[in-house]
This record gives C-alpha cells, structure tokens and sequence, in this order.
C-alpha cells in the first residue's frame, strides 16, 4: 500500500566482543561516516570564505559551532529541545493508545474497514498544518495547540496501518482460537496484536516522520518554544548561526529519536514475529 | 417447487444487490457521519461563527472564493509550486539514486549525508531559505523539491539495489549493452519503489508546499487559510482545508494510482493490493 513506503531497516548485526582489530575497525567505520560531512562542512567553509558573505547572509562553520556551544552551556538548547520532544513524546503516547484499539475494531469488520480507509485518506491528504489555523483559534498560541496537530498527523497513520495489518492476519487465526474458547481479550493479545504488530511499528515510524515535522512547523507558527520557535525567531534578528545550529541539531536529534528508540522496536518486533510481508 | 424456488432466487440476488449498493456506499458513511455530527453541533451547541463555522456558512464561502476567482487564482498557485518543485525533485531524485544505487561504494560512502539531510529535508530549511530566497515562488520550489528529492532518491536507490545480479547478467549474457540492461532489468526493476517514492514524495511535498504558503508565499491555499485565520473566518479555513483534501485525494487517486496501475500492476511486478477484500 501507499503508506507503507519503503523504510528498510538494517537487519541487526550480532555484536562481536571487541577485539583490538574490532576497535580499530570501528573507529575506521565512524570517521568513513563522518567523512562526507568533513567533505561538506569544508566546502561550506570554502564558499563563505571565497565569497565574502555578510553575516545575515551566511556565517562560518566555526561561528555556527561557537553558537551552539554558547547555547548549549547556557542551557538554552536544553529547553527548546525538552519542549519539543515532551510534545512529540506526549502526541505518540496518546496517538498510539488511542490509535491502535481503533484500528483494531474498524480492521476487524470489512465493512468499518472500507468507510473509514477513504476517510483517513482524505484526513491525512489535509496536513496537520492546514487546520493551525482553525485550532489557534480555538485553543490560542499555546502548546495544546501544537500538541492537537501533531496528535492529529501522527494518529492517522498509525490508525491506517494497524487497521491493514489487522486485515492481513488469516481468519482462521481467531476462528481457531474462538473455537478454543478465547474470550475477545484473549484474541486481540495472542492474535491482533502480535499480527499486526509489524504494521503498526511501521505506521509508528510514518507517523512520527511526519509528527516531527508538523511539529517544527506548528512551533514556527504558535511561537511558545521548541525548536521551530528557535529557527524561527532566529530569523527575525538574522542570526544565521542560530538558524544553521538550530537545523543541525532537529536532524541529529530526529535521527537518534529514528535510530535508538523506532528502529529497534522494528527490530524487535520483526525478529520476532516473523518477516514483515511486503 | 418452481414456484417456491423463483422467490427465493430473486430474494438472494436481492440481498446481494443490496449488499453491493452497501460496498459501494460504504466509504460515504463516515463523511455523512461527520456532517451530521457537525450540523447537530453548531445547532445545539451554538457556538460563535470564529469558534464553529456552520456547514451553510462553508458551502457558501466556497461558492464565493470560487465565483471571485480566488480560488483559482490560489488553487492554480499551489499547484504550480507543486508541479515545479516535484518535476525537479522527481529528476533529480531518480537520476541521483540510480547512480547511487548502481555504484555500492559511492551509496555506502554517500548514506550517513543522505539519511541526515532527509532528517532535516522539507519545513526545516524554511528559516534559512526565507533570508535567502524571500517570500516567494522560488522558497516553496525549494522546500518542495527537498522533500520530493529525499523520498525519491533513497527508493530508487533501493529498487536498483534489490534487483537481482542474475537478470543483468542474464542480459548481459545475451549479449546486451550496458544501456540495455539498464533500459530491460534495471529501471523495470526498480519501478515498483519509484513509483512509492514518488507516490509518497508527493504527500509529503504538498503537506511541506501547505506548511511553505502559510508564512512564504503571498498566493496558495496555505496563505488563504492563514490569511483568514487573521480575520477570523473560520470558515474560509475549513473550506480551505476541505479543498486541499479533495486536491490530495484527486491526484493521488487520478493521476498517481493509474500511473501505478498502468506500469506496475500490468507488468505484474506486484500483487494487486485492491483485489484483496
């Protein structure tokens, strides 16, 4: 389907005891990653130096560093960047609990499950975004209004994708297990979840790649902190430093969110509950 | 017996019609649903027109931007912005990852930059581009065309990495040319993940292009819906809203799945996803 793009993570390599080659191959391994940003950072400083920039139209690799170190110490970076990931981290909670029981009682009738695929569709071609204008004027320039369109673009996903994965499962599963005397919780643990498991770690991942980015967006717009105020209110004063420091850490932070926490629940899951079916 | 038996056929080829009419209105329902939800609302709740438009109040303004020629002027806005910065994107994207997928040391060496800029592709680079480019047609080609690119590069890069050697060397045995393998295994290969990029490049670049218009552009949707929200119309906002609905759904529903369809499915390069019920 559409919304199952293609997100392939790295099957997870067994982790060898390090040895003193290990160690050294390692440490080769790290600087070949880091190596094409040594490429670019140095490029970066080649055309700010050739071309002479004024501040408010491009800045050094050393100032944007200078910046973020100022703001690290300082402490500022630490409140933008809590601000942002209690939204996103609050936003996935509700959207996953509340997400994935519907998904699981609209996949569980075709019916329920064709009316609502069109509809979810139609919400998510209308972006999170689209409506910030309608709920700043419900809940003002305030985080419950951040939190309502992230909320908004990270649950339809989730609830899509479960919603298939539940579609995908055999039938004979839960007639099996009815016929075996399960009630309806027993069948939504042993047979829903772990079935559809696979598909909602993937419209989890979807959600939160698009929940991140509304959620740069809103704070762009709302204004009450988190990192899109920070690149934002930034611009007003031309401080180029502050914006390119401001990008580099919502793409590492968006990584480590990606890599530590998403992709090993991927991981996990599909490890252990089979290959995800393409 | 005959006669007993003709009622019960026409009652079980009744039934099933009326089964089918079901299937088919099915996918209504949740709208009505919602409508009706709607209505009820603003009659028994009455809420001030800012906080709840009613439905009249919408169906009436969109007769209006429609009748005035802004809501084509803005459509036709949008669209273009999104036309320019996904033929860009969609290029450049397919003519990067095929190089990239072709050549294994490159794509390794060239991964860690990539998988960083996608983190920050789209609506990030919106401060920066706003003091560089200005308020304008070029700052929402650029957002658009750096969420497409993304999306597009990293799938067919992928696609032309999962195509099996032994077709190319197939060809090659044959007696192709490097063209030819390229034209015959290599871009049917990786068609199926080109055309998700794309599918799925789309919906991001026109939820980024909606995001782009809100502070960047002086024409869109995404600047009529903001611009409203300043006068508090809110329902210019939902009717707004409800047209880049229809918009999303139409293309993707009109120009992207019979892409799909056409190419894809009728080469049998994946299972038809729409015959599983």
């Amino acid at each position: 389907m559409s919304l199952v793009s293609v997100q392939h993570a790295p099957a997870a390599r067994p982790i060898p005891v390090p040895t003193g080659w290990a160690v050294a191959a390692r440490q080769l391994r790290s600087v070949k990653i880091l190596f094409p940003f040594i490429v670019l950072v140095a490029i970066w400083w080649a055309i700010q130096a050739a071309g002479n920039f004024p501040d408010r139209v491009l800045v050094s690799p050393q100032r944007v560093f200078d910046t973020m170190v100022l703001l690290i110490s300082r402490g500022v970076i630490a409140e933008y960047v809590s601000t942002s990931l209690k939204i996103i981290g609050i936003a996935t909670a509700i959207s996953i609990v509340v997400g994935v029981p519907i998904g699981f009682a609209v996949g569980a009738n075709r019916y329920a499950a064709r009316s609502l695929e069109g509809f979810l569709r139609f919400l998510q071609g209308v972006s999170g975004i689209a409506w910030l204008p309608l709920i700043i004027i419900w809940f003002g320039f305030t985080h419950a209004t951040t939190l309502a369109v992230v909320v908004y673009t990270l649950i339809v996903p989730i609830i899509f994708n479960t919603m298939i994965g539940t579609r995908a499962i055999p039938e004979h599963y839960g007639l099996a297990l009815r016929s075996l005397g399960a009630g309806r919780l027993r069948l939504i643990t042993d047979v829903y979840l772990p079935g559809a498991l696979p598909s909602i770690v993937v419209g989890l991942r979807l959600g939160m790649g698009y929940g991140w980015r509304a959620l740069i967006a809103a704070e762009m717009l709302v204004r009450q902190g988190g990192l899109g105020d920070l690149i934002f209110g930034a611009r007003t004063s031309g401080q180029i430093d502050r914006i390119i420091g401001g990008m580099i850490i919502i793409g590492t932070l968006y990584l480590l969110i990606d890599r530590l926490l998403v992709q090993p629940i991927e991981n996990l899951t599909i490890a252990r509950w089979g290959v995800l079916r393409k | 017996m005959s006669v007993q038996a003709a009622p019960i056929a026409t009652t079980s080829t009744a039934r099933r019609a009326l089964g089918q009419l079901a299937w088919t209105l099915v996918p209504a329902a949740p709208f009505v649903i919602v409508t009706l939800i709607w209505i009820m609302a603003t009659g028994i709740l009455n809420p001030s027109k800012e906080t709840l438009p009613p439905v009249t109040d919408v169906l009436a303004s969109i007769k209006e931007l429609a009748l005035s020629g802004q809501l084509a002027t803005n459509v036709v806005a949008s669209l273009y912005r999104l036309l320019l910065g996904s033929i860009l994107g969609i290029v450049t994207g397919l003519i990067g990852g095929v190089i990239v997928g072709l050549n294994r040391k490159l794509a390794e060496s060239l991964n860690p930059v990539v998988v960083f800029f996608n983190a920050i592709s789209g609506i990030v680079w919106l401060p920066l581009m706003i003091t560089w480019l200005g308020i304008g047609n070029a700052l929402a080609v650029f957002l658009i065309w750096n969420t497409v690119f993304f999306i597009v590069f990293q799938n067919a890069a992928l696609g032309v990495q999962l195509v099996p050697e032994v077709y190319e060397q197939g060809v090659l045995a044959l007696g192709g040319g490097r063209w030819q393998t390229m034209r015959s295994v290599i871009l049917p290969g990786a068609l199926p993940y080109i055309l998700t990029g794309i599918r799925t490049g789309l919906g991001f670049g026109w939820r980024a292009l909606i995001a782009a218009e809100l502070v960047g552009a002086a024409t869109g949707l995404g600047t009529m819906i903001f611009d409203a929200a300043e006068y508090h119309r809110s329902d210019i906002i939902v009717a707004g809203c409800l047209i880049i609905g229809v918009i999303a759904i139409a293309m993707d529903r009109w120009l992207l799945l019979p892409i799909e369809r056409r190419t894809v499915r009728r080469w049998g390069l994946v299972a038809d996803t729409e015959k599983e019920r």
